[in-house]
């Protein structure tokens, strides 16, 4: 997904993430979550954070930053997610709402 | 867990809009193999190396600074200090790669010329046209670097006259098939894959022959659907090729697309893959140079090389 905007990022992350139906299938697949302290290692838990990032509910805490730029993009969430959610998709647009709130990119 | 993630961004976007490439080095290092090859510059069909293979020794130089900087807590402010600094502990850390993995990556790129050349593929190569494609710029979320890159990249190619551009890892393929056609306006070059391109031509390789275990990377699996392509040539050339437990579009990821930004996570998940791998035999075929950087450092009992010399018999 090319960002348009922060405004644009923001309504495609609220779209795609609320397919989430937290059943967590993604989990098992994830490379980093077995690795990670926490649960924004894993997609569950990425999907969750963007979501709240997106409604403006949470701010880019460096918990928030780890779990999205501890992310592979394997894809292999992916392969398991019932709602069909552009995990990646999800995980590359907020990493570009965080270049845009700290001004890397003029 | 992660080190500095807006320092490391922040040097990647100020040195692709310097010199092209994100990390301070001469961009020189990604035509050099070339040299001497008397290959032909002008043509409609170009090789687009991306600067990938190119790029790891540099990058791997990098991930060994970075380990450093993340085993101790103060490693975001050495980051911060190097970046002010003109980047000299940094620069003078990637200025010197193990000079056997440049030699590596040329001998790589040298057996894929030789393999389109066996396969009858008319190509030319322009090394001003050659360049980093910017793939982990739209990674990490840089997107307006990225665009202009791209563009630049783009032009490039138009003014060197390519209709075609033949791409060779997977994560250039990825981004000049699916990403450029979405950022560059106009985008009107076709791409194609030398994996693919050689099993069009119904090309045979020859190897050297006996098992070896294919570690199939991210991008090709899932996103690109190469599969079949690796594992037919493998088998034209004489390879028995063994599974690992997850494998095609089921394949593990090497952990390397975050080596430069959380280098010890990305060492645990490529340790975890090369045990995998080592169960089912220690002569490992990777089709990524991120995949072979990664299992190399990890794997040091296996012995782990890229597709190309498997199929031009120089593994």
């Amino acid at each position: 997904m090319q960002s348009n905007g922060a405004e644009a990022l923001r309504a495609y992350i609220r779209a795609e993430t609320s397919k989430c139906m937290f059943c967590g299938f993604c989990e098992a697949l994830c490379p980093t979550l077995y690795h990670g302290p926490h649960r924004g290692y894993g997609p569950r838990g990425r999907v969750n954070l963007a979501r709240l990032i997106a409604r403006g509910e949470a701010s880019f805490t460096s918990d928030v930053v780890e779990s999205m730029y501890s992310c592979l993009l394997c894809k292999a969430c992916h392969l398991k997610c019932p709602g069909g959610i552009d995990i990646v998709g999800v995980v590359r647009a907020t990493r570009s709402l965080y270049v845009l709130s700290q001004e890397v990119s003029a | 867990m992660v080190l500095n993630v807006r320092e490391i961004l922040l040097l990647m976007a100020e040195e692709t809009e310097k010199n092209g490439i994100p990390l301070p080095i001469n961009p020189r290092v990604i035509t050099e193999w070339a040299e001497g090859l008397g290959l032909p510059e002008k043509g409609d069909t170009l090789l687009y190396t991306g600067g990938l293979y190119q790029l790891m020794p540099y990058i791997n130089a990098l991930v060994k600074y970075l380990e450093v900087l993340e085993s101790r807590p103060s490693g975001g402010f050495l980051l911060k200090a190097a970046r002010k600094l003109g980047l000299t502990g940094l620069a003078g850390a990637i200025a010197k790669p193990d000079r056997r993995e440049v030699e590596y990556s040329h001998k790589v790129l040298r057996a894929i010329v030789k393999l389109l050349q066996s396969a009858g593929v008319e190509f030319a190569y322009n090394p001003s046209a050659d360049g980093y494609s910017g793939v982990l710029l739209y990674d990490m979320g840089l997107d307006n670097v990225f665009r202009r890159h791209a563009v630049r990249v783009y032009e490039s190619l138009k003014k060197a006259g390519a209709r075609r551009i033949i791409t060779i890892d997977p994560h250039t393929t990825f981004i000049m098939e699916k990403v450029y056609p979405e950022y560059v306006k106009g985008f009107d070059i076709e791409v194609v894959n030398y994996l693919r391109l050689l099993r069009e031509k119904g090309y045979k390789p020859s190897g050297n022959g006996g098992r070896v275990v294919i570690h199939d990377p991210c991008l090709y699996a899932r996103e690109l659907g190469i599969i079949e392509e690796p594992r037919k040539l493998l088998a034209d050339a004489g390879y028995e090729i063994l599974e690992p437990r997850r494998s095609g579009r089921m394949t593990y990821c090497c952990g390397g697309p975050v080596e430069s930004i959380a280098p010890r996570l990305s060492r645990k998940i490529a340790s975890m893959r090369a045990r995998e791998l080592s169960e089912k035999g220690r002569r490992v075929v990777t089709l990524c140079p991120i995949c072979l950087a990664n299992l190399s450092r990890a794997g040091e009992k296996l012995e782990i090389n890229d597709i190309s010399l498997y199929l031009s018999g120089e593994a």
